[in-house]
């Protein structure tokens, strides 16, 4: 009971030391909280959503997702013919059934041509407006559509974009673009994430999307009262036999449900991953205060020790104070948690995903694994300070007081250390000089891992060489007040060492991660430099395949040489070797496409592929399947004949842009594939004419206009979007990295303030003896400068590391040039040296604060 | 009697007065009301230049507030002090700052040195403070002094606490400040450290031509001071000139019972 009681006193009279801890422990927990909750409540939202919208049983064409999803190669969703709907309603159990178009290969425009689509990844779905949609949703105003001319818009849609009764819509799909005008508006009666609808008349949406009537994607069958729906879906399989996908409502919404959770599982473990890094740095955080509480209070545990307390009994007193700690920083973060959740959906409501405060889904699970892991963290973190603590001897209560001795780094650090860097720089070296790459990446996580302990653990001894060459080069210059902090910097440089490994993390990250990036931009661009001729690339960014009509309009722009297409077909092939690979991708493209992209062969020139009956195959695949040139391999196609193709290239596997692609003619496989399920062009190329590049730019984008969902870009617009897409990327990993960098800057106030405190009568000395405020201040500042530069050397040297050693793995995959961004690495250091100005701030402006008697005073 | 001015103000030693510090019906209190505690009393004192002042009187007597007003490190309720011809009181912390490291010495009973700093690098803190450069002669003299000729490379916890304080009195004069304040200096050591150590303070009053003004309830250690004033309840109460530690130690059984008797 009297651990209890002296831990509760202490924890009590020491709250203000403890402050920045608890808060690193409850940034942490909120932050998993946050993600726990909003994750939840993301979930409760589809899951509400698919529940309600799915009907008791749906059944849909073979080629159909599970989940509904209605797109295809060629465009156009897979159909039944309008046939089935009369024999689903012959089925026992049925009461309705209704036969639905759907499809989210299209794009929605409004009267400027200006897309509808949202921003934030949902969905865009034209569909027939039918009675499970009524059951889910309410119009607002106007009526649903009741010929060619009307078209129904969902409320988010409507409100977004400023629609009203009577505005004109097109919708762009494989067939051609139709108009329509607004003619009622319906709201969901549950949250809608983010999808954008629209509903035409059956008929209209059959010929919008299909191209003909008599067909349906999906037909929706409610069951007669006391029919349950695996009931009703056996009646219905049975009477349409084979050849049909039937689901239950339960079926339907769970494979729904699966889609969205890959999604969210990734950004749910992503933040995971984050939050988990923001514990490392708080654990070094926790270490610190601990180890800084015991040293102060060394005197004070001499004399329990003295007076009888046992080594657990004082063991057990830190830990008791570390749990309370815990349970006091997690609770809040449990509540911030729940905060940041809120947070986040408004966040996402900001990017057009939307979510309702109504969804919140706090799990039981949620608070408990926060209090776990706080609390467990936090004890974790204070053991070996807690251990310090019991050894202290009796005879510490005799000593002189005054500033701990400086704990030395001891030999087996040294050694542990070493070695532990040592094997992690070995398997760096491995990983480099890896030539396949899942080995390569094993030993690169094993080097990532191993540099980080050896860096930690060797940090206190890097701290006294690195601060030395710091000081010389930044602290000189600011006289003897630099020599002092520069001396404080070295005086306990375990401490030191630690403040500076949790900066460390973060930034290793940091730099890592931007040399990869920038690896990445500069290949691409080297590459796209090398090998690519064509002077315009057209696709869509949200996915969406190019029509024909869009391919038309950019045929018939003036001023181009050639446009090519390029299709992805599938297809099983028979090699020599007597095996068959079952449905893999084929690349059909116009003949101009060997030049608009240089691959090099090994055999063959790559324009022959592009005869009649020929194709190309790629080195590996060559060796592989024992083809050779003038090889016959036989080609299944998918929705088409078999054709029997002659290899009359083989391309080189060592590659980046299209790496493993096989090549055809578009007009070899029109020869197999009829028109209708001919796919469609996943990008188009094209080429100006001599010295017309900038009217042929400029008339090719007024072309596309009618079409937002394609952009057109020349090779500059290209490269540009990359690096924008990559440093988009960055950017988001970065202010996630940010929660562990703050956590970091935490360690070095809580340090410095920790350390004021610990030598209130130095510094009472050197005001007494003349130091100015301003110098006192300008010293803390300085030493805190010293500590982040050290963090951030030793972050960014391991980074870099990590990050080459990265891109020299890569290089197999394509990540053939290495450029470290070196702005990026200078600003994040000289960045650094203002965080540590940043920290100081406090810690210097309450020690230049403190009374100079009271401080000579302090025992 | 709460005065100890008895010194002119004008000695016969060129154009510097002789009159080192002096306060002027200086009164510290604390708190106010009913809690009202007051620890100087409407004092007035001169602290001779070129003399070593001894300050005694038992605890609480205000004898350290004393030290403390006239060094410029506490402040006063009301009244003057004075170094040399400076008024102190009422001046800004940057002011007193100053004052402190270009005209003022320290010796602390203990806690002396920076654990960071060497010997040397303690001694010419103040002077690398203010940027100014050691007098290297001066130094040289100073260290020899105190005898620490062979120590000025050891940080302050590989030295005996003898010469942490010596190396404390060595700072205190390299600066060669107008006076040097000492609370107690020789209050934590064995008395063989302690004499060498007021050893040295007298060689530098007589050799240096130092001012030095020392708190202390020590009566050997008043013993090595040219005058020692008495202090009681926040007033000066006696002085006595050319000490010796029986005649202290007997002027203060002497207050000892006249405290117990009224």
């Amino acid at each position: 009971m009297t651990v209890m009681k002296t831990s509760m006193r202490n924890f009590f009279a020491h709250k203000g030391r403890m402050a920045l801890s608890a808060v690193a422990v409850l940034l942490s927990v909120a932050f998993v909280c946050g993600t726990l909750v909003f994750t939840d409540t993301m979930s409760t939202t589809f899951d509400k959503l698919f529940a309600a919208t799915s009907s008791d049983v749906t059944v849909s064409a073979k080629g159909a997702s599970d989940s509904g999803e209605t797109t295809s190669d060629n465009g156009r969703p897979p159909v039944m013919p309008a046939t089935v709907l009369t024999k689903v309603r012959e089925a026992q159990g049925v009461k309705t059934a209704e036969g639905t178009v759907f499809s989210t290969s299209v794009t929605v425009v409004d009267a400027d041509k200006d897309s509808l689509s949202p921003s934030g990844g949902g969905p865009t779905i034209v569909g027939s407006w039918n009675g499970n949609d009524a059951r889910t949703m309410k119009i607002t105003s106007g009526a649903a559509p009741k010929n060619s001319g009307q078209v129904m818009v969902d409320q988010d849609t409507v409100d977004k974009h400023h629609l009203k009764l009577g505005d004109e819509i097109g919708v762009i799909s494989a067939i051609g673009t139709h108009t329509a005008k607004i003619s009622g508006v319906a709201a969901f009666e549950v949250t809608n994430p983010g999808a954008a609808i629209f509903y035409l008349d059956t008929k209209t949406a059959q010929e919008t999307l299909v191209g003909r009537t008599g067909v349906f994607t999906n037909v929706n069958v409610t069951a007669a009262s006391g029919v349950t729906d695996a009931q009703l879906k056996k009646n219905v399989a049975a009477e349409l036999g084979g050849g049909y996908k039937v689901q239950t409502a339960k079926e339907t919404a769970d494979a729904n449900q699966k889609d969205v959770e890959g999604f969210m599982n990734v950004m749910k473990y992503a933040m995971l991953g984050f939050a988990g890094i923001a514990f490392l740095v708080g654990i070094f955080l926790i270490i610190n205060t601990f180890s800084m509480l015991v040293a102060q209070r060394t005197r004070e545990i001499g004399l329990m020790r003295a007076v009888g307390s046992s080594r657990g009994q004082v063991n057990r007193s830190v830990l008791v104070e570390a749990l309370l700690l815990g349970v006091f920083g997690s609770v809040l973060g449990v509540g911030a948690g729940v905060g940041l959740a809120v947070g986040l959906m408004k966040l996402m409501g900001s990017l057009g995903i939307h979510l309702s405060t109504s969804d919140l889904t706090i799990a039981w699970t949620t608070p408990v694994v926060g209090l776990l892991l706080g609390v467990v963290v936090t004890v974790l973190a204070a053991w070996l300070p807690a251990r310090r603590a019991g050894k202290v001897s009796p005879m510490a209560a005799l000593r002189d007081a005054g500033a701990p001795a400086d704990a030395k780094a001891g030999r087996v650090r040294a050694l542990v250390g070493t070695v532990l860097t040592a094997g992690g720089g070995y398997a760096l070296y491995l990983a480099s000089a890896a030539d396949k790459a899942k080995e390569g990446s094993l030993w690169l996580g094993l080097g990532v891992v191993l540099s980080l302990i050896g860096f930690v653990v060797i940090g206190p001894l890097l701290a006294g060489g690195v601060v030395r060459v710091l000081g010389a080069l930044v602290l000189r210059m600011f006289g003897p007040i630099g020599r002092l902090a520069e001396r404080n910097a070295l005086r306990n440089p375990r401490r030191t060492g630690a403040t500076g490994a949790a900066l460390m993390i973060g930034l290793a990250l940091v730099a890592c991660l931007a040399v990869v990036g920038s690896s990445m931009v500069a290949s691409a661009t080297d590459e796209l430099d090398k090998t690519v001729g064509t002077d315009f690339i057209v696709q869509s960014d949200s996915g969406q395949l190019v029509t024909p009509a869009a391919v038309k309009a950019m045929k018939d722009t003036p001023g181009l040489a050639h446009v090519t297409e390029y299709k992805i077909a599938r297809a099983d092939y028979t090699t020599p070797d007597g095996k068959t690979l079952k449905d893999t991708d084929i690349t059909a493209a116009d003949p101009t496409y060997a030049s608009d992209l240089r691959t090099k062969t090994v055999a063959g020139k790559l324009a022959d592929a592009y005869k009649p009956d020929s194709m190309s195959v790629h080195e590996k695949f060559a060796k592989a399947h024992g083809v050779h040139l003038g090889s016959k391999i036989k080609v299944a196609f998918k929705d088409g004949a078999t054709a029997e193709l002659t290899v009359r290239a083989i391309t080189s596997s060592d590659v980046v842009i299209d790496a493993g692609s096989k090549y055809m003619s578009i007009a070899t496989l029109a020869k197999y594939v009829p028109a209708d399920k001919m796919p469609l062009d996943q990008l188009v190329f094209a080429n100006a004419k001599d010295g017309q590049q900038d009217a042929a730019y400029k008339s090719l984008k007024s072309a596309l206009h009618d079409y937002p969902q394609y952009t057109v870009r020349d090779q500059t617009d290209y490269k540009e979007a990359f690096k924008d897409q990559i440093g988009q990327l960055l950017n988001m990993i970065y202010g996630l990295l940010a929660l562990a960098i703050i956590v970091a800057i935490l360690g070095v106030v809580n340090t410095l303030a920790l350390s004021v405190v610990e030598r209130t009568r130095e510094i009472g000395l050197m005001r007494a003896i003349g130091l100015s405020r301003r110098q006192l201040r300008r010293m803390i500042r300085m030493e805190s400068v010293v500590i982040a530069l050290f963090g951030a050397l030793l972050g960014l040297g391991l980074g870099m590391g990590w990050g080459a050693t990265a891109q020299k793995l890569l290089a197999l995959e394509g990540l053939k040039v290495l450029d470290i961004p070196w702005p990026t690495i200078i600003a994040v250091f000289i960045g650094s040296a203002f965080v540590g100005l940043f920290a100081a701030l406090i810690p210097a402006f309450r020690a230049g604060r403190m009374n100079v008697l009271n401080a000579i005073a302090t025992e | 009697m709460t005065s100890a001015v008895t010194i002119t103000r004008h000695g016969g030693t060129g154009g510097r007065t002789a009159v080192a510090a002096r306060a002027r019906q200086v009164v510290k209190a604390y708190g106010s009301g009913e809690t009202r505690v007051v620890a100087l009393d409407h004092v007035d004192v001169d602290i001779a230049r070129g003399q070593f002042t001894a300050i005694m009187g038992p605890s609480g007597s205000g004898k350290s507030t004393l030290m403390h007003c006239l060094a410029g490190l506490d402040t006063v309720t009301s009244g003057q002090i004075y170094l040399d011809e400076t008024e102190i009181t009422g001046l800004k912390d940057k002011k007193l700052t100053r004052l402190r490291r270009d005209r003022v010495g320290f010796i602390f009973q203990a806690f002396n040195l920076l654990p960071t700093l060497n010997a040397l690098e303690n001694i010419t803190l103040p002077m690398d403070i203010a940027g100014r450069k050691p007098d290297k002669e001066w130094l040289a003299r100073v260290v020899e002094t105190v005898g620490l000729s062979d120590r000025l490379k050891h940080r302050p916890t590989q030295l005996s606490g003898g010469q942490q304080q010596r190396v404390a009195v060595a700072r205190a004069l390299a600066a060669r400040p107008e006076i040097i304040f000492g609370d107690e200096p020789t209050g934590n050591l064995d008395s063989r450290a302690g004499a060498e150590v007021l050893g040295f303070l007298r060689r530098s009053v007589d050799e240096l031509g130092q001012t030095i003004v020392m708190v202390t309830h020590d009566p050997v250690a008043a013993s090595y001071a040219d005058r020692v004033l008495y202090l009681a309840d926040g007033r000066i109460v006696d002085e006595m000139h050319k000490p010796t530690a029986e005649a202290v130690l007997d002027r203060m059984k002497d207050f000892d019972a006249r405290g117990r008797t009224s």
